[in-house]
């Protein structure tokens, strides 16, 4: 489920929580896509797997969970609105910020 | 919304648990140590989330512009320490030297060495580096996110200007001006020397500099047209290539072959193109094409054209279709309307035309050189040696047109093979044959005569496709003749022989050839043309009803004679020539015999019955008729042959019928009996008493030419092989190219005609205009009569005098010059 050409990457939080979702939807994020670079040496590269640090799980969820909403929806118009708990929304912008989504 | 939003709380933020000071020095610390880690390559430990991490505290502690400057710091005293050191080693001391001579040849395999390792230095550490910073700029994305909008470029634009300053801008040596940037440039322009000269490069690891000076700008804003590419190498480059190409053009020229230097020429640029797109840029493609264009091509091509012995001369004699395709690609490239082509393509057409017009004069003229004056005048005596000139005449005519059809063809296949069917070389080339063709005074004539020659036999067992062709390339010919006119009054009288005297192959072709030249000339062209087709169908059937009402009221005493007629209409056959009557003198019919002239009386009663008011003159040179004459030889025998004989033969022929055997007719006789002119007559008596195979009459004294004192008796000793014998008009009937006698007639004719085409022209202008400068009027008739010739502007002004004169015109201003038409 990883390495440097899998489909799908592992995206890891500080609370040791593992979502694995496809590159391709990881990648709308420009700090996970240079971090997946394969071209450029770094061990995210190498072997697929992202500890991103700075976030518990719970925020982490609902960053893929918009990530795999993004793609779902990426050709439509009109999407429907996500749903997104208000107590977690400034936690969210940040990773928004962090991430580059 | 609002409501139910403040009922939860909001959780803040956490902070990451972090272990390590959150202060800007520890942290850069810690940044500048994975930095260098990148830098020297060191990836294994590398993390991009940490890095990152790093650099994301830093900006939210504000502190991005800090940040921004000590990155530069960093990979600025990372390409001084290091990187400098590693490419300025990599020059050896005779590039140095090399690069202040331009001359490539010298210590070439050396320098080619140093060059490469250079190269290869310099190449390497522009990869490490570019890639490098690459990582640089991903991990501080967050970084440049912030600062950009402080109006400081991407960071990694900043590390690319670095390496350009301090790489390629510094001195290779502490005591030198050179910089790395001068060596990289000699050093390619000396590699891509190599290559033209024949040698193999490495071309890959030139392609690589030329990349990274593509990928460096002179400023920091990266403008497309700042690259150090186009700045700097880009015109050192054209330089160089357009002084080689220069001498290269020299070096060709000395060579002195056509074929080689267009085989050369376009071998580079094909070469340039190629290592535009392998090695430099595509960009510079047009820019180098160009420069090879107009110092290799446009100021030799004219040169090479007309190299003597080589140039396009040479191969269109030679029929080199490769080599002219070459010259017409290269000509191509530099002028769109290949004019140094096109001209020595013209000049050898109207050359070689000339040729094919000389060896036409030149031909009759060879094997008669004594007979000078039989060429400037008709002695009608010596008709008979005339014949053979004359006959040499047409075949030389038939042949003219045979050559300069040949001519035609092989331009047409070098232009179809070798100029990619070039519209204006079409055009060009049908100029220069129009020129020369028109050179020959005589071309409608021997045109003329080439499809009489055709109709009469050259189509016989041919398929309807050739015949087809054939007829085309005539009038291809025909198109390019200018004085149109002269050649429908050949044609006419031409045609008009071949149906009168029903020599033609195939009424089908002539149809065809009719309607050919309609196509080609024009309606009013062949309307004369075409009214005589009618007048022979017309007469067909007026020859059947005349058989029908003789047989209804034929007078039962009279001998049976087969009549068969043609009535033409006068204005729309060449009368005048088939009458050979000078103008002036009164013309009397003959007088026919009295069998004859009973049928020809009621011919004419039948005739005018029909059509009352009309005019009937007969023509009695054109017509042939059939007789049954006997003869009785001394043993008593008697021998029955039926003679072909024309209708003035006929005639004299009928006259001995009341001669007792054994007496004779003089000449002077013979034409006060019958009145036939003279000169007919003569024709008529020599092919009857003088013509070996038909000799029904004989002469006293027996000679070639026929004298006003002759006596003519009937031969009873005439023997032939045949009970039917044709007996045919010595140098009458056959189209023969004129004499000058008979040309200055048509001349003349032609002259008068033309004029009155030229008032006709001249008061449907004025008709329609009322009013009409002189110019004006000039360009109009000249546009309105370009269809059938080309009229002398002197021939104009006169028509326009004359015009005036019987007050048809009227001038109504002198300043300009004007007309004015009286109604």
């Amino acid at each position: 489920m990883s390495g440097p050409t899998s489909e799908y990457v592992t995206l890891v939080s500080r609370d040791g929580f593992e979502f694995i979702i496809p590159r391709n939807v990881a990648c709308v994020s420009g700090t996970i896509r240079r971090m997946l670079d394969p071209s450029s040496k770094f061990s995210e590269g190498l072997t697929g797997r992202c500890v991103l640090d700075e976030f518990p799980g719970m925020v982490l969820e609902k960053v893929c969970e918009y990530l795999c909403y993004n793609d779902k929806h990426k050709n439509d118009i009109n999407v429907p609105d996500m749903d997104i708990p208000p107590e977690l929304c400034l936690e969210l912008l940040m990773a928004a910020d962090y991430l580059d989504v | 919304m609002a409501a139910m939003r403040a009922r939860h709380k909001i959780r803040a933020p956490k902070r990451g648990v972090s272990k390590k000071t959150e202060d800007f020095d520890s942290i850069w610390t810690d940044l500048s140590s994975f930095l260098t880690g990148i830098n020297t390559k060191e990836y294994a430990s590398l993390e991009y989330e940490d890095i990152y991490r790093l650099a994301y505290k830093i900006v939210l502690m504000m502190r991005a512009p800090d940040l921004y400057e000590n990155v530069k710091q960093l990979e600025q005293n990372w390409l001084q320490t290091s990187v400098q050191a590693i490419v300025t080693d990599s020059i050896s001391a005779s590039l140095i030297r090399a690069e202040k001579s331009t001359d490539a040849q010298d210590q070439s395999s050396e320098r080619r060495e140093e060059g490469e390792k250079f190269l290869t230095a310099l190449k390497v550490a522009w990869e490490d580096y570019q890639f490098g910073m690459g990582m640089v700029a991903d991990v501080l994305l967050y970084m440049d996110r912030m600062v950009r909008s402080h109006d400081h470029p991407p960071i990694y634009v900043v590390c690319m200007s670095l390496f350009r300053d301090h790489i390629l801008r510094s001195s290779i040596r502490p005591s030198s001006n050179l910089t790395v940037l001068d060596i990289l440039e000699s050093t390619i322009l000396f590699m891509i020397q190599l290559e033209r000269s024949g040698h193999l490069i490495e071309r890959p690891l030139i392609r690589h500099c030329i990349q990274m000076l593509e990928g460096l700008y002179e400023t920091l804003t990266e403008e497309e047209s700042s690259k150090l590419y186009l700045t700097v190498f880009e015109p050192a480059f054209l330089n160089t290539s357009k002084e080689f190409y220069r001498a290269e053009g020299q070096r060709l020229l000395e060579i002195g072959d056509a074929t080689t230097f267009c085989r050369l020429t376009t071998q580079r640029i094909s070469e340039e193109q190629e290592r535009c797109r392998f090695m430099l840029s595509t960009a510079t493609e047009p820019k180098v094409l160009d420069l090879l264009d107009s110092e290799l091509i446009r100021a030799n091509i004219e040169e090479v054209v007309n190299l003597e012995g080589t140039g396009v001369r040479h191969m269109l004699d030679h029929h080199q279709l490769d080599g002219l395709r070459n010259v017409y690609v290269l000509n191509r490239r530099v002028d769109n309307k290949k004019s140094a082509l096109t001209k020595a393509v013209q000049k050898r057409i109207v050359e070689m035309g000339k040729e094919v017009n000389a060896s036409s004069i030149l031909l009759p003229q060879a094997p008669a050189p004594a007979e000078k004056d039989d060429e400037s005048e008709k002695k009608p005596e010596k008709a008979k040696d005339k014949e053979k000139p004359q006959n040499q005449q047409t075949v030389a005519a038939i042949r003219w047109v045979d050559d300069v059809l040949a001519l035609k063809k092989k331009f047409d296949d070098i232009r179809a093979n070798s100029f990619s069917s070039d519209q204006g070389i079409q055009a060009s080339i049908g100029a220069s044959f129009a020129e020369f063709i028109n050179l020959n005074p005589r071309n409608s004539e021997y045109l003329s005569l080439f499809f009489d020659e055709n109709l009469k036999k050259g189509i016989k067992g041919k398929t309807e496709s050739e015949v087809d062709a054939l007829l085309d390339n005539g009038i291809t010919l025909l198109r390019y003749i200018k004085d149109k006119d002269l050649f429908e009054s050949y044609y006419k009288k031409h045609l008009s022989r071949r149906l009168l005297m029903k020599r033609s192959a195939s009424m089908d072709a002539e149809r065809q050839m009719i309607s050919k030249m309609k196509m080609e000339v024009g309606n009013q062209f062949t309307q004369r043309l075409e009214s005589m087709f009618k007048d022979m169908t017309i007469s067909e059937d007026l020859t059947a009803n005349y058989k029908e009402y003789v047989a209804r009221n034929g007078d039962p005493d009279q001998k049976p004679v087969d009549l068969e007629v043609n009535v033409l209409t006068s204005t729309m056959w060449p009368m005048e020539i088939m009458s050979n009557v000078k103008e002036g003198t009164v013309r009397l019919p003959c007088i026919f015999p009295r069998e004859i002239d009973a049928l020809k009386q009621s011919f004419e009663r039948f005739y005018l019955d029909k059509h009352s008011g009309r005019k009937l003159s007969w023509q009695a040179n054109m017509g042939t008729g059939d007789i049954r004459a006997t003869f009785i030889r001394p043993n008593g025998k008697v021998q029955r042959y039926e003679l072909n004989v024309s209708t003035h033969a006929l005639i004299i022929l009928l006259l001995f019928n009341d001669v007792p055997d054994g007496e004779s007719l003089t000449f002077d006789d013979i034409k006060n009996r019958t009145l036939i002119p003279d000169h007919d007559l003569i024709r008529n008596l020599q092919s009857l008493a003088v013509a070996p195979k038909t000799r029904v009459l004989k002469k006293n004294p027996m000679s070639k030419d026929v004298k006003p004192t002759d006596a003519f008796s009937f031969n009873h000793e005439f023997h032939s092989p045949f009970v039917k014998v044709r007996i045919g008009v010595v140098s009458g009937g056959a189209n023969k190219v004129e004499n000058k006698d008979q040309r200055k007639d048509t001349e003349k004719k032609m002259n008068d005609e033309r004029n009155g085409s030229i008032e006709a022209a001249i008061v449907r202008i004025m008709k329609q205009r009322k009013k009409l400068t002189h110019s004006q009027l000039m360009t109009e008739t000249l546009s309105q009569l370009s269809a059938r010739f080309v009229p002398d502007v002197n021939m104009i002004k006169r028509r326009i005098e004359s015009l005036i004169d019987r007050e048809y015109l009227e001038r109504v201003s002198e300043e300009p010059p004007t007309y004015g038409y009286v109604a």
